[in-house]
């Protein structure tokens, strides 16, 4: 069990979710991410599981949704504009408060887009396309091992706060194999008795569903699910930090990007700038009260994503308001490369310095 | 230190096999180790690469623009990564499929005949692995122990190629003398 093996960031999701009690998948097959269902093809069948390949996204994440209303553990997969079609549900199941786990292996869009790795799906895993005022909590590795790590606290929060929740994984993350340890499942199991639906035997029938035509009975529905955001917001932050106690600037990334950028951050100590990395891990809740910390001291801030600068907004409203906040990014394709990182940051101080 | 490895060649020469196997040997030594195949549609007969980046501490680039050492297992995947090899890197290359040309004096050059030599043994999917023995026998502080037990790893369904891989390994391994190479 504790063995170190080399393994497939999707690989290493699947065999997570099978460890912490996974029992139902759905999905429909999507590269970057199609290992996970083929993997899980061939152990739920040994292990006597539901998996279903489902007839389209639509499908698989509906049948998420009503194996989660009696009580199972649930996993669907898919990628970027796969997930796009999933929106819908994701509503539903926030409102029908269900712990449908959703992992997302980005791949670029927008639109069809194509395989090539990218970090575009920010926006969509965290504001969502739904309808309605919801939230999803949105946890991003950076290793193989944290998409295991991940893969259980998913499970986890999904449980405890009956809530849906997206791993969000670069597609380089979910084809890339590093050493791992599929260790054991740190968290307890969540006692979902009070509200599965496993038929009204001896008690009183219950349902679940979103329908709400009484205003009153809304607004309190609506109240409670943010009481329990507010709730998830308080207890979830979860970031890293490296080098930041007396960093002066502070470069901020998610997921795969953020070890590229510590690589950037050694070359700038060694020529003496107290340079720090802040990378969030969960996104939804963003941890924005200790980057609010952190501006305190440190007054330039640099953005790095694989993307057009989607968790910029993010920092932008975790930083104090006289923080100096830039942007480096490529919406698509290789990771932006160790020089091409500290090249564009060499200009970003230049014209900090010039403008004093 | 960092090393970085690519491994490129048609789809088919086991490409990824070896990728895999070079990233195990790695592990199994206590480095930190990515190994990451290029994706995309491909099929039997297309191009494959794949990279694999070793180093002592935590890893933390995972893309690189170089490599330290290139293998190319046919003329296409020698035209396409002769520019990715880093200045004083080293390139192998399948002189069985691929032209002996040397282009650039700023690296050094391997030609072997891998498939001749693969053919020799009586199986011509084997090429592989005498071109990373070829690598392994340039790099430091690898065992042969730990070589086996990736090959293992990698080969436990199937274990009646492991024996004949590894001959294979040990052919490339004593193929080129130490100071022919340099």
């Amino acid at each position: 069990m504790s063995e170190k093996n080399l393994l497939k960031g999707n690989i290493a999701i699947a065999k997570a979710a099978l460890n912490c009690g996974c029992s139902c998948y759905f999905g429909y097959p999507i590269t970057p991410q199609t290992d996970i269902g083929e993997y899980l093809s061939l152990e739920m069948q040994k292990r006597n599981l539901a998996y279903v390949c489902a007839e389209s996204e639509i499908g698989a994440i509906n049948m998420a949704l009503g194996a989660a209303s009696s009580g199972e553990k649930v996993m669907t997969s898919s990628s970027s504009c796969a997930v796009a079609l999933m929106q819908e549900t994701l509503s539903y199941a926030s409102s029908d408060e269900l712990p449908v786990v959703l992992v997302n292996v980005m791949r670029a869009g927008p639109g069809q887009g194509y395989i090539f790795p990218s970090q575009g799906d920010y926006n969509q895993a965290t504001i969502g396309g739904g309808n309605g005022d919801y939230k999803i909590i949105v946890l991003s590795p950076s290793s193989v091992q944290e998409c295991i790590d991940l893969t259980y606290k998913s499970f986890y929060l999904a449980q405890k706060y009956r809530n849906p929740t997206i791993l969000l994984v670069d597609g380089l993350l979910g084809q890339m194999a590093e050493p791992a340890i599929i260790n054991e499942n740190p968290y307890p199991d969540v006692d979902n008795s009070s509200w599965r639906l496993d038929g009204a035997k001896n008690r009183a029938s219950r349902n679940i569903h979103s329908l709400e035509p009484n205003q009153t009975k809304l607004n309190q529905h609506v109240v409670k699910l943010y009481q329990k955001y507010q709730e998830i917001e308080k207890n979830e932050q979860v970031w890293e930090e490296y080098l930041c106690d007396d960093a002066e600037i502070i470069l901020t990334a998610f997921g795969t990007m953020a070890r590229s950028v510590k690589a950037v951050c050694n070359h700038f100590r060694q020529l003496g700038i107290k340079m720090g990395v802040f990378r969030p891990i969960s996104l939804y809740p963003f941890p924005y009260n200790r980057l609010r910390e952190l501006s305190i001291k440190a007054k330039c801030f640099i953005d790095i994503e694989m993307n057009m600068g989607q968790m910029l907004k993010d920092v932008r409203l975790g930083v104090l308001s006289n923080a100096h906040i830039s942007f480096i990014g490529k919406p698509v394709g290789d990771w932006l490369k160790k020089e091409e990182i500290i090249n564009a940051i060499n200009n970003i101080i230049k014209e900090q310095y010039a403008s004093i | 230190m960092i090393k970085n490895f690519i491994i490129s060649g048609s789809g088919g020469q086991g490409i990824l096999s070896i990728g895999t196997v070079l990233a195990n040997i790695f592990m199994l030594s206590n480095k930190f180790v990515t190994y990451c195949p290029c994706y995309g549609a491909e099929m039997r007969g297309g191009s494959v690469h794949c990279e694999v980046n070793m180093s002592d501490d935590e890893l933390l680039t995972l893309q690189n623009e170089k490599a330290d050492f290139v293998i190319a297992l046919n003329q296409t995947a020698f035209d396409k990564f002769i520019s990715k090899v880093k200045e004083g890197g080293t390139i192998i290359v399948n002189s069985s499929m691929a032209k002996i040309e040397k282009t650039r004096n700023d690296i050094k050059y391997i030609f072997a005949p891998f498939t001749q030599e693969a053919l020799k043994l009586g199986n011509i999917k084997i090429a592989n692995s005498i071109a990373l023995g070829v690598l392994v026998k340039l790099l430091d502080n690898l065992t042969m122990e730990n070589v086996k037990k990736a090959y293992e790893k990698i080969l436990k369904n199937k274990k009646e190629l492991i024996q004949k891989n590894v001959e294979a390994y040990l052919l490339g391994y004593n193929y080129i003398q130490e100071k022919e190479y340099a």
